[in-house]
């Protein structure tokens, strides 16, 4: 249990999948104007990493990893379908933004409408793929190690995007220079908070 | 909008198509990329020992400059050994010997088997130990050859799936590499690893800087990625050290 | 294609040519349409792997325009972003088989990029927005457009950084030909880090906004 939340922690702080990892950067910059859609967004994510992850973890035990096919018979262990775990991951997150996308739709058509093209990207947000990879690189013992990265993951990526939200609802009122303004000066407190974010690395759990 | 059927029609029919592009792809290719594989192993092993080969002369170099391959099991027993023509080059099972098995054996407690191969050059033997750990994002392996009295460090290679460009993948250049020739692997007799530092070996006691190197600046997860590998893949071979001498 | 060039010049008719200037400049997909980013994080550490990145984006992203704009009319729409995605993960995942196979070299310089292509949300943004709806030339032309857009800024980031945080360029040692070195300077680590590339990426927008007043954002 101990070691659920530990994993759990760690994804959120110390391998935050935007700050450490730089990933799922396109829709941080984009979608974070105000924190109403970033919050929209950043549960969307959330929901999203907490479903493929396990999915992808029992699709790679029991189809794709080198001898994952041994539970048909032991004349299939030898197989290896490693090789189309991008494709299968890419589609099962594909499928599962597609869910999210028709679900927003019916229930929340406003945050449909001020998500906009960016909710079909979350099927190519690096973090969601990146998710899926690590957790197939790690190796989790269980599902739930897997279920509990994936949440943890979800809620760095909340975390950030509503911080950075937050920030940009306030320096609405700053005097930037005309030309930083927006994204200019976005992407330089994105740096500035990535640089602060590293001080995490060293800590152990 | 398009009927349901249609778009179950749509779906399964893209599927069928695309998997049967993708497989039978991988199908055909597999013979000629398992030979590009096993001929970059050789290339990896015989680099480490300072022989320079290239894809064309790789089998043939391997043929001629490895002069026995060894299974050994982690009690330091030699499972199987192979002498110069015994076998094809490529074909024994030292060399097809699936380390990511192996070691994931190790990780559950169970007995597990390592391979060793060895290179003669001026008559003086080279053991060359290959390696497997994981990176950043995706595996890092290599290989590390050292003298016969199993603690120098005569050269090593090592290789990357997916490290990020310009900073982990630096760990395949030859600048890297360079730094860890003359490093030694035992310590009054005792296995010590070498460490790659952060920071630079400057930070460590002057005596401990004959096991460590610098790290790459910016790629520090990688860097303690290959540290981890040298100690975990290393130390398999301790019993086995220690029972030749 | 260039003998199309000459017989075929409507090709490049005002709105096509359009398509492939613009986004080098006014609607850049790095600093005005905000896509691709993660990539340019990734491989802006030297100057080497962003060119490497910059062809190979070139090409995808052409191929996967004019694939998916021929496709178009049968796509449900309900489906359309996973048949995107397998359009353009399997056309990447096969060159790379192929290139395993046959030029094995090659193939190991470029296989770090598989998943950055596929994740590379240009890509994607480009089929969406553009390929969907348009016919198969303008589409490769905004193909290319928007990968040339992309790859000069990624090259000119990625010059900063070798140069400031390796003092390389192109993997030469320029720092240490010109000497600098013996008067104290150092390189700056810094510069390698990957909040670095953010803050670069940020001041070319504050030049080209600087230059371009019709880009400036409102607050």
């Amino acid at each position: 249990m101990q070691e659920l939340f530990n994993i759990f922690v760690k994804s959120i702080f110390i391998d935050n999948m935007v700050f450490a990892y730089f990933l799922g950067m396109c829709s941080y910059l984009a979608v974070s104007k105000t924190v109403k859609t970033s919050m929209g967004l950043g549960i969307a994510v959330v929901f999203v990493l907490g479903i493929t992850v396990p999915v992808d973890y029992l699709l790679n035990q029991y189809v794709l990893a080198p001898g994952a096919l041994s539970w048909l018979g032991p004349q299939f262990a030898e197989f290896d379908l490693s090789f189309l775990s991008f494709i299968m991951f890419i589609a099962v997150i594909a499928s599962m933004v597609q869910l999210v996308e028709m679900v927003v739709e019916k229930f929340a058509p406003a945050l449909y409408s001020s998500l906009g093209i960016f909710l079909p990207l979350i099927a190519v947000n690096c973090a969601i793929l990146g998710g899926s990879l690590f957790m197939q690189e790690r190796e989790y013992v269980t599902i739930w190690h897997a279920t509990s990265f994936g949440l943890g993951s979800g809620v760095g990526f909340l975390l950030a995007i509503v911080g950075i939200a937050a920030i940009r609802e306030k320096i609405r009122y700053s005097n930037v220079p005309p030309a930083l303004r927006g994204l200019g000066i976005t992407f330089i407190i994105t740096g500035l908070m990535g640089i602060a974010f590293m001080s995490f690395l060293g800590i152990k759990l | 909008m398009q009927s349901n059927f249609y778009i179950f029609r749509y779906a399964s029919v893209m599927v069928i198509v695309v998997a049967a592009i993708l497989s039978s792809a991988a199908m055909l290719l597999k013979p000629y990329q398992e030979k590009n594989k096993a001929i970059d192993k050789m290339k990896g092993i015989l680099t480490s020992a300072n022989i320079e080969a290239t894809s064309e002369n790789a089998i043939q170099l391997y043929k001629d400059n490895i002069t026995e391959e060894i299974v050994i099991n982690n009690k330091g027993e030699i499972v199987e050994s192979k002498k110069k023509g015994e076998v094809e080059p490529g074909k024994s099972l030292a060399f097809s010997l699936d380390l990511k098995k192996e070691l994931y054996k190790k990780g559950r407690g169970e007995d597990f088997n390592i391979p060793l191969m060895v290179a003669e050059t001026n008559g003086k033997k080279i053991f060359i130990i290959p390696l497997l750990g994981t990176g950043l994002w995706g595996p890092v392996w290599g290989n590390i050859a050292v003298k016969d009295n199993f603690s120098t460090v005569v050269g090593v290679t090592f290789g990357h799936k997916a490290e990020t460009p310009g900073l982990g993948a630096e760990i395949d250049t030859k600048i890297f590499q360079a730094q860890f020739v003359g490093k030694e692997l035992f310590r009054d007799g005792k296995f010590q690893s070498i460490s790659v530092v952060k920071g630079g070996i400057g930070t460590m006691p002057n005596d401990m800087q004959i096991h460590g190197v610098d790290a790459i600046s910016g790629g520090t997860i990688t860097s303690v990625g290959v540290s981890d590998m040298l100690a975990n893949c290393l130390e398999n071979y301790v019993p086995f050290i220690n029972k030749r001498n | 294609m260039s003998k199309d060039k000459r017989e075929k010049e409507p090709l490049f008719s005002a709105k096509n040519r359009k398509l492939l200037i613009n986004p080098l400049h006014k609607d850049n997909p790095i600093t005005t349409q905000v896509l691709g980013i993660c990539s340019a994080l990734a491989v802006t550490a030297k100057i080497k792997p962003a060119f490497v990145m910059t062809l190979s984006v070139i090409a995808v992203l052409g191929f996967a325009n004019v694939i998916v704009s021929i496709l178009r009319h049968g796509i449900p729409p309900r489906i359309r972003i996973i048949v995107q995605l397998v359009v353009i993960a399997s056309l990447v995942i096969l060159v790379d088989q192929v290139l395993k196979a046959f030029v094995f070299d090659v193939s190991k310089q470029l296989s770090v990029f598989v998943g950055l292509i596929i994740t590379n949300c240009i890509i994607m943004g480009r089929l969406e927005a553009f390929a969907l709806g348009n016919k198969p030339w303008p589409s490769f032309l905004d193909g290319i457009g928007n990968a040339f857009g992309y790859g000069w800024i990624l090259i000119v980031v990625a010059f900063f950084r070798e140069f400031l945080g390796s003092g390389t360029i192109w993997d030469y040692p320029v720092m240490e030909q010109l000497g600098v070195y013996n008067f104290g300077y150092q390189n700056n680590g810094f510069m390698i880090l990957p909040p670095m590339a953010l803050i670069i990426v940020g001041i070319i927008i504050w030049v080209q906004r600087s230059k371009d007043k019709s880009l400036v954002e409102e607050n």
